[in-house]
């Protein structure tokens, strides 16, 4: 696993560093430790994947990006904390496919997607996850054809 | 302290009316007064927009006069009646804006490679503004899944 290059502009460090140790764990590959700071009750947006739970849905989520991308490399392009608390962060997710994801089967091709996220936090714990990306776009990568037949190869 | 407070509120209060006004107009689909709510060298880019050919990927990168404009003026072509609804907007005080957006319409003319079919979508984005010190846009990202568009308008090949 490799570590994310955390580049980019962050302000508001105060607010952003459950937001920041939450990446740093993604991008270890240690999704305890980045769910340690989410609320069991933290609603979790991620249309792309379909997802509209809880953390335990978004903990599901991000295990399967893990194994299905054990290389994986997350770069933060830009983040910022608005005055509401809300934390925005553009990055890029990179990875070499090891299992299926998603739906799609394990081709071992390269995933190189960009993707907004935007986390609210509370008392130091992070109370919602919403997540936007170009779904076309992974199964591009991925070499997925059509949406009707997305594990066919 | 409470100058520095009150300064910091007005200045994201005024990046997020910006954003806000630029929703509004994009509703009576005022190209023209969307572009000048931009600078005039303002980045565009719109990461879904990618469409690969043959020989060349198209994406939607560059500037909002030169890419920006004409992808605008594209859409409200190929869906008359296309609208947004803003569901939040989060600003800062250095003029860093997000805007999680509903955008839907229904299509009545081709877009890129999806005929129409007469069939509408609603989808929700979420786009990352700067606004300058002269309270204009200078950068415009969006984020949105396509695929989800490309369904409910009845196109179901990737490329």
């Amino acid at each position: 696993m490799t570590a994310s290059p955390m580049t980019g502009s962050q302000t508001g460090s105060q607010q952003v560093d459950p937001v920041a140790q939450f990446w740093r764990a993604i991008a270890d590959g240690d999704v305890d430790t980045a769910f340690a700071r989410v609320a069991d009750d933290a609603k979790v947006e991620i249309p792309p994947a379909g997802i509209l739970g809880t953390a335990k849905e978004g903990r599901e989520f991000f295990a399967a990006t893990v194994t299905a991308f054990p290389d994986l490399l997350l770069t933060i392009k830009k983040s910022f904390t608005g005055s509401d608390g809300a934390t925005i962060t553009e990055l890029k997710l990179e990875g070499t496919q090891a299992a299926d994801y998603l739906g799609a089967i394990n081709q071992e091709k390269h995933l190189d997607i960009d993707q907004v996220w935007m986390l609210r936090t509370d008392n130091g714990a992070i109370r919602s996850i919403t997540g936007y990306w170009d779904q076309n776009m992974l199964y591009r990568r991925l070499a997925v054809k059509r949406l009707d037949q997305v594990a066919l190869v | 302290m409470t100058l520095a407070g009150e300064r910091r509120a007005r200045s994201a209060a005024s990046a997020a009316g910006v954003v806000q006004e630029f929703f509004d107009t994009y509703r009576r689909q005022d190209v023209h007064t969307m572009v000048d709510l931009c600078a005039p060298n303002a980045d565009f880019s719109y990461l879904p927009f990618e469409m690969w050919r043959k020989q060349i990927v198209l994406r939607g990168d560059g500037k909002v006069s030169t890419v920006g404009k004409p992808i605008w003026a594209g859409l409200i072509h190929a869906f008359p009646d296309l609208t947004n609804e803003v569901r939040s907007i989060t600003a800062d005080d250095n003029g860093n804006v997000a805007a999680e957006v509903v955008i839907g319409g229904t299509q009545a003319g081709p877009w890129g490679p999806i005929a129409p079919r007469g069939q509408a979508f609603s989808e929700p984005h979420l786009f990352v503004f700067h606004v300058n010190e002269e309270n204009k846009i200078d950068s415009i990202t969006g984020y949105w899944d396509n695929a989800s568009i490309c369904r409910q308008l009845g196109h179901l090949e990737v490329d």
